[in-house]
């Protein structure tokens, strides 16, 4: 009998709060050194940095690229998204494989993986330098670097979106006379587009922190990440802040934006 | 406007369907068949959804396998509805293009008038029903399938619906096909049955000829008939008939046509003296009377296989009362009896009664019908 009497006890732990202390921890751990980054540079201090011309063009560079990325990573990932959540083949899971394979690579592998293919010395890279595009050292290259590591972002999401709209309301569609075309634009995007804003701010928000690959590809034009690590490096961790903070408050606002527009998704 | 099948087939892993011969004309085909027997699979054929390994289905000799289903023009109402949830009533009825005069014709129709401007996720089971109808009609289909259009319904309002189902049914003017498996449904509804099993057709009649003459074992007990004995061909008369089931005498009346919807067999060929049959009697043709009055008061009950029963068990089932008699032997029929005629029986378990069954409810289903 005391046995049993320990085990109901046991039992009646509240597991609920053990689990917010648990993952309450996590969640100081998030914050305090967010905390602690914004209290360690005066307000002037980021007010002096944000008028230097290097960080004015960094966070020019990030904003343009990173929305050029999520621009490129909607347009071919919804696609994508849509085949892997609707085609029925078995190449589904070989595609979602390497769909997932620049989710797991080091983003500086990535860089290297990407020289291969678009550095200065191969093919395609002499092709559009020639051309007047070079896709080393330019906004393209930052574009490219964070494409490969954003857009899977929008693939999964997105993928995940579909597949929770019902299939028969696809087929109710089609019955009607609906070309798949309609029926998607008509039916699955719109009950998809809650999910699929999630992925697309997913990326977009990869895309702007995104430092491994862009280092590789392009040092130049610095993204703000890159002039982090350079203000660090060659003035040390406190010219490093005011340009972390900046790049904080623009990811917060960029989320904020996303948000409010995938409030109403379907209006 | 005609809607014909022939030799489909198609499989899934565990799953074999067909093959299917079946013709719709302009006329209400319910399918009737346990869940997995393939009715939805069937629907999904004819829409589009599911594409055949083989076989054909023609409208009107427009062949409509390898069309994808926005070409088909055959509308279907999926079973919760399939309403679009990001749009109102109004804009799913006009969803297929239906042009406003069209969209109120048809909430008249189907007295949606009150419900056009809302959300489908307010809409009561009903109304879901009658707008995701309404949406499939405004396309102007060349046919209609309806998959379980009342199953998800309460009872009161499945009532309703199913007679309003049947008069608008009786409006249109293409193929029906509708899917279900509450037999009820199916012979309100249909003007033919068509019962299903693991994937073929086991029998197609007008529902009095499927509820009175099944083909087989199975569609007998599909169909609520619990009355299934086994019984010898005594001698074949010039009316039918006679068997034995257990020690009572039975009289069959030929009632049956050759050919009650199985293709290809006449049941009476294998009806031969001394045979062993299936003899099926559906509970609503079995008739109860006072002991006394088994010989005859009315109803020509004397000539009707007068028997002697008792009351072994019963059951109240809403509109009628189920009653179990023993004839003997083990034989107990099963029968349905109207609460006037249980109250004035005085049923009760041991009871007494007279029993009589008309040589026409009689059916014989003969061993080689079985599978």
């Amino acid at each position: 009998m005391a046995t049993r009497t320990d085990t109901e006890r046991m039992g009646s732990v509240d597991w609920l709060s053990v689990a917010l202390v648990l993952g309450g921890l996590l969640v100081v751990y998030y914050v305090a050194p967010l905390a602690s980054l914004f209290l360690s540079a005066s307000p002037g201090a980021v007010a002096g940095r944000l008028g230097e011309s290097s960080v004015r063009s960094a966070a020019t560079t990030s904003l343009l690229s990173a929305s050029i990325t999520t621009v490129v990573a909607t347009a071919f990932g919804l696609p994508l998204a849509y085949w892997l959540a609707r085609a029925e083949t078995r190449w589904r899971t070989v595609v979602l494989g390497f769909v997932v394979l620049p989710l797991v690579l080091p983003p500086t592998v990535g860089g290297v993986v990407l020289l291969t293919v678009v550095g200065p010395n191969t093919l395609v890279g002499e092709w559009a330098a020639a051309a007047g595009v070079p896709l080393t050292r330019s906004l393209a290259g930052v574009v490219l670097a964070q494409t490969f590591v954003a857009s899977p972002f929008v693939v999964v999401t997105a993928k995940a979106a579909f597949e929770s709209v019902d299939e028969t309301l696809e087929y109710a569609s089609r019955s009607l006379g609906k070309g798949r075309w309609a029926t998607a634009r008509n039916v699955t995007l719109p009950l998809a587009g809650p999910g699929i804003l999630a992925g697309v701010t997913l990326a977009f928000a990869r895309s702007i922190g995104e430092f491994g690959a862009t280092m590789m590809l392009s040092y130049y034009p610095r993204t703000m990440p890159v002039e982090i690590w350079v203000s660090f490096v060659s003035l040390g961790l406190d010219s490093a802040y005011p340009v972390a903070i900046l790049l904080v408050a623009i990811s917060v606002a960029a989320l904020l934006v996303l948000n409010t527009v995938a409030r109403n998704p379907w209006r | 406007m005609t809607l014909d099948l022939s030799a489909l087939e198609t499989s899934y892993a565990d799953f074999d369907f067909g093959p299917v011969d079946l013709t719709v004309d302009r006329e209400v085909l319910a399918v009737l068949g346990p869940s997995g027997s393939g009715k939805t699979t069937l629907l999904s054929l004819v829409a589009g959804i599911t594409e055949p390994d083989s076989g054909s289905i023609a409208l009107d000799s427009r062949e409509l396998v390898g069309r994808p289903p926005e070409d088909r023009n055959v509308g279907i109402v999926f079973q919760e509805g399939a309403l679009f949830p990001h749009m109102t009533a109004r804009e799913n009825v006009a969803y297929a293009g239906a042009g406003d005069n069209r969209v109120t014709e048809l909430a008249g129709m189907l007295e949606l008038d009150d419900v056009l401007d809302r959300q489908p996720p307010t809409l009561s089971g009903g109304e879901r029903q009658r707008v995701a109808l309404a949406r499939t009609l405004a396309a102007d289909p060349d046919a209609l399938l309806l998959d379980e259009p009342l199953s998800s319904l309460d009872a009161p309002i499945r009532r309703r619906l199913r007679d309003e189902l049947h008069d608008l049914f009786a409006s249109l003017d293409v193929p029906i096909l509708c899917v279900t498996h509450d037999q009820r449904t199916a012979t309100a509804l249909g003007d033919r049955v068509a019962i299903v099993r693991d994937g073929t057709v086991e029998q197609v009649g007008t529902p009095s000829a499927v509820l009175d003459r099944p083909a087989n074992r199975f569609v007998a007990r599909f169909t609520g008939n619990e009355n299934l004995f086994e019984g010898h061909v005594v001698e074949r008369t010039a009316e039918g008939a006679r068997v034995r089931v257990g020690g009572a005498p039975l009289q069959a009346a030929e009632s049956d046509a050759p050919g009650s919807g199985v293709p290809g067999s006449d049941p009476h060929e294998s009806i031969a003296a001394g045979s062993t049959v299936t003899i099926s009697v559906h509970p609503s043709r079995v008739e109860l009377a006072a002991p006394d009055d088994a010989t005859g008061t009315g109803k020509d009950a004397a000539r009707a296989n007068p028997l002697t029963g008792t009351v072994t068990r019963w059951l109240h089932e809403g509109t009628d009362y189920r009653v179990e008699v023993e004839v003997g032997d083990g034989v107990a029929f099963t029968t349905t009896v109207r609460p006037p005629t249980f109250d004035r029986l005085g049923v009760e378990r041991g009871v007494e009664l007279a029993v009589s069954v008309p040589p026409e409810a009689v059916h014989l289903i003969p061993r080689s019908a079985e599978r």
